[in-house]
C-alpha cells in the first residue's frame, strides 16, 4: 500500500547550512500491517510522517501509495488522494475550534465528495463507538484531552482510508484512553488498513507487525 | 431548536469572529462618516445647480441690494413686463430676495439666511422646483399677508414651527408651513409674500425709503423687485432664451443658467477638490483597516488551514470558503459599521449642531461603502488565502501552533 523510498529531507539550520532529518529512508507497509516508528526527539520521526503523508515534500526521493507516484503530484491532486486515501492521528489531536465535535467529524468527508445523510449517519456511529456520541454537539474546548482524541480518530477513519498515519496520537492521553486509541489503530489494521504509528513509546501500541527505530535519518530494526 | 441551544452553538462562532467582525465595523465606520459628510457637501452644491439650470435669474442692471441668485439693480415693473414679452419666455415670477443678517451676509454667500418674497400670483417658473416640498403646514397661497414658510434648518436654529411667530428686524410673520428638509439653499429661507417682503425690505435700507421719500424716481411697490425668476417655453433652448432677453430688455442683467452653473462649480472648485480629499483619505485609512482586519483574520486562521489541507481540502475550496466568509464577515461588519457611523453623526447632527445636518447616508453611499467593503475584503481575503496554501500542511500547522 504505501512505499517510501530513498527519502531524504533537510532543513535549514539557524546558525546556516542544513540539518539533514532523513538520509535515505526506504519503508513498505502492506494492507494489514502497523507499523511502529520510535525514536528520540528530533530524530525525524514525525518529519517522515509528513512526508509519507504528503504533508511536506521529500528533498529526494519518492512516496508510493499502491501503484501511484503521489510524491510528485500538484498541490491540490495532493490534496485530494490525501482526503481520499489517508487518515491522519496527531498527538494535538487538531480539531477546528470552532465545529462541534460532529462537524470536527464530518470535516473528514466536507472535501471528499461532500456531507451527505449517509457520511452523516457513519460520523454518528463512529461517536458511538467511540463513547462520544453525547459529546456531538460540544466543542472541542469543552471536551476532555481523551475525549478530543477520539474524535480525532472519528475524523481520521470517517472515510474508511486505507492508510492511517498516526504522530504519538497516545501522547496527550491518560492510560485509559491510550488503551482506546491503540486499540482502535490495532483494529484498523486488523481491517485491512495500512497504519504507521510514530511514538516515543513503542510498547503503547499493541499487535504492531513491526517496530523500527529511526536514528541518525535512518530507519532500522528496533531492540529494547 | 431552543434558544439556549442556538446560543450554544453560536457562541463559539461569534467569538471567533467577534474581533473581526468589530474591526471591519471601525473601518466601515471611518470610511462612511467622512463620506457622508462629503455627501452632505455634494448635496448642497448640486441643489444650488439644479436650481440655477431650472431658471432664468434676472436682476435690474447695476449694483443694488439683490441677493442670492440674482444680484443687482431694482427691476421694475415695466421690466418684468417686458421679459415676458420676449419670444421663448414662458413665465415670470417676481422676487425679493434679501439678506436676514446684513452684516454677515457678505461672508457667508453661501450658506446665509435669506428672505425671499415670491409674487403667488403666478406659478414658480424654475422647472427643476416648481414647488418646494412642506414637511408641515402648508406652502404660500395668493393673497397670504403676513405669512411665512421657513426652512427646515431656519425652523430648526430659531426654534419655530407651524402656529409661531417669528419676527425679522421688528416686523412679525405667523408661521404656516416648515418645508422638508432638502440638504441645499431652501433650508435656510424665510418665503413670504412679495408684497411683505417688499414693505420688510423699504423698512430694512434706510437708502431705498429716502429714495422714495424724496420722489427722485417714480417708483411703485410693484417696482421693488430685486429679480425675476424666469422660464421658457417647451423646446426652448434656456441659454438661447436668457440672450435673448439681455438683447430685448434694456436695463437687466441677466443670468445664463449654463454660465452661472458653471460659475457656481468654479465657485464651489475648492470643496470639490476638499471632498476628492477627505473621499480618498476615507477611502484610505478606511480601506487599509477592513483589508488589514480581513487578512489578519486568515493569516490568524493558519493552523486551520493547514488542517484542512490535510483533510484533503483543494485551492479552489479553499478559497471558495474564504471567500464565502470574508464576504459574510465583511457584509456584517459593514452593517455594523453603517450602523455605527450613523448612530455617531446623528448624536453629532442632534447634539453638536442641531439645526444643521452635516452628515448624509444617501442610497450610493451606503451601497458604495458595502460594495467598497466587500471587494476590498475579497481581494485581501484572496490575497492572504493564495498566501497561506502556499505553505505545506505541515509547516501551515507548525506556524499556527
Amino acid at each position: 500500500m504505501l512505499r517510501g523510498r530513498g527519502l531524504v529531507k533537510s532543513y535549514p539550520a539557524p546558525a546556516g547550512g542544513a540539518i539533514r532529518v532523513l538520509a535515505g529512508v526506504d519503508l513498505d507497509v502492506r494492507p494489514g500491517e502497523l507499523v511502529v516508528v520510535s525514536g528520540a526527539s528530533g530524530s525525524g520521526k514525525t518529519t517522515l510522517l509528513n512526508v509519507l503523508g504528503l504533508l511536506e515534500d521529500p528533498d529526494s526521493g519518492e512516496v508510493w501509495f499502491g501503484p501511484e507516484r503521489v510524491s510528485g503530484l500538484g498541490r491540490s491532486t495532493k490534496s485530494r488522494v490525501r482526503g481520499r486515501s489517508v487518515g491522519f492521528v496527531f498527538q494535538s489531536f487538531l480539531l477546528l475550534p470552532g465545529l462541534t465535535a460532529l462537524d470536527n467529524v464530518l470535516l473528514a468527508a466536507r472535501y471528499v465528495g461532500g456531507v451527505g445523510e449517509a457520511e452523516r449517519r457513519r460520523a454518528l456511529a463512529l461517536l458511538e463507538a467511540f463513547g462520544v456520541l453525547d459529546r456531538r454537539d460540544h466543542y472541542p474546548a469543552q471536551l476532555s484531552g481523551g475525549e478530543q482524541q477520539r474524535v480525532a480518530f472519528c475524523r481520521a477513519v470517517l472515510n474508511d482510508p486505507p492508510l492511517i498515519l498516526a504522530d504519538e496520537p497516545t501522547g496527550n492521553l491518560d492510560e485509559a484512553n491510550a488503551a482506546v486509541i491503540a486499540g482502535a489503530l490495532a483494529d484498523r489494521a486488523r481491517a485491512g488498513a495500512a497504519v504507521v504509528v510514530v511514538t516515543h513509546h513503542p510498547e503503547t501500541v499493541r499487535g504492531a507487525t513491526t517496530v523500527f527505530r529511526i536514528d541518525g535519518g535512518r530507519l532500522g530494526a528496533w531492540h529494547d | 431548536m431552543s434558544g439556549r441551544t442556538v446560543w450554544h452553538r453560536l457562541r463559539p462562532v461569534l467569538r471567533g469572529y467577534a474581533f473581526t467582525v468589530a474591526g471591519i465595523a471601525i473601518g466601515v465606520a471611518g470610511l462612511s462618516a467622512p463620506g457622508a459628510m462629503s455627501e452632505r457637501i455634494v448635496r448642497f452644491i448640486e441643489g444650488g445647480d439644479r436650481f440655477v439650470l431650472g431658471q432664468i435669474s434676472v436682476a435690474g442692471r447695476g449694483l443694488g441690494m439683490g441677493a442670492g441668485f440674482a444680484g443687482g439693480g431694482l427691476l421694475p415693473a415695466a421690466s418684468v413686463r417686458a421679459i415676458a414679452e420676449v419670444p421663448g419666455v414662458q413665465g415670470v415670477q417676481a422676487q425679493v430676495m434679501l439678506p436676514l443678517e446684513p452684516r454677515t451676509s457678505h461672508f457667508l454667500a453661501v450658506t446665509q439666511d435669506l428672505l425671499l418674497g415670491l409674487d403667488l400670483s403666478v406659478p414658480t417658473p424654475n422647472r427643476h422646483y416648481p414647488t418646494l416640498p412642506v414637511q408641515a403646514g402648508r406652502f404660500l397661497r395668493e393673497g397670504d399677508r403676513g405669512v411665512a414658510v421657513v426652512g427646515a434648518a431656519l425652523a430648526a436654529s430659531r426654534g419655530v414651527g407651524v402656529g409661531d411667530r417669528l419676527t425679522l428686524e421688528g416686523r412679525s410673520y405667523t408661521v404656516v408651513g416648515v418645508l422638508e428638509r432638502m440638504l441645499t439653499a431652501p433650508d435656510r429661507f424665510v418665503i413670504v409674500p412679495i408684497a411683505d417682503a417688499r414693505e420688510q425690505w423699504v423698512a430694512q435700507d434706510p437708502m431705498l425709503r429716502t429714495l422714495l421719500a424724496s420722489g427722485a424716481a417714480a417708483l411703485t411697490a410693484a417696482d421693488l423687485n430685486t429679480g425675476a425668476a424666469v422660464g421658457w417655453a417647451e423646446g426652448e433652448d434656456p441659454d438661447a432664451v436668457a440672450r435673448r432677453i439681455a438683447e430685448r430688455v434694456p436695463g437687466v442683467n441677466v443670468q445664463i443658467p449654463s454660465e452661472l452653473s458653471r460659475v457656481l462649480r468654479s465657485s464651489t472648485a475648492f470643496f470639490s477638490a476638499l471632498l476628492a480629499g477627505i473621499a480618498a483619505l476615507a477611502l484610505v485609512i478606511g480601506g487599509l483597516s477592513v483589508a488589514n482586519t480581513i487578512a489578519a483574520a486568515v493569516f490568524e486562521r493558519v493552523r486551520d488551514f493547514g488542517v484542512k489541507r490535510v483533510l484533503g481540502a483543494t485551492d479552489a475550496q479553499l478559497g471558495r470558503e474564504v471567500l464565502g466568509e470574508s464576504l459574510a464577515v465583511t457584509l456584517s461588519g459593514g452593517g455594523v459599521g453603517l450602523a455605527l457611523a450613523a448612530l455617531i453623526t446623528r448624536a453629532i447632527d442632534t447634539w453638536v449642531t442641531p439645526s444643521e445636518r452635516l452628515f448624509l447616508f444617501s442610497p450610493r453611499l451606503v451601497g458604495g461603502a458595502l460594495l467598497f467593503s466587500v471587494l476590498l475584503g475579497a481581494a485581501a481575503a484572496l490575497y492572504a488565502t493564495w498566501r497561506l496554501v502556499r505553505l505545506t500542511p505541515a509547516e501551515a500547522i507548525r506556524r499556527g501552533a
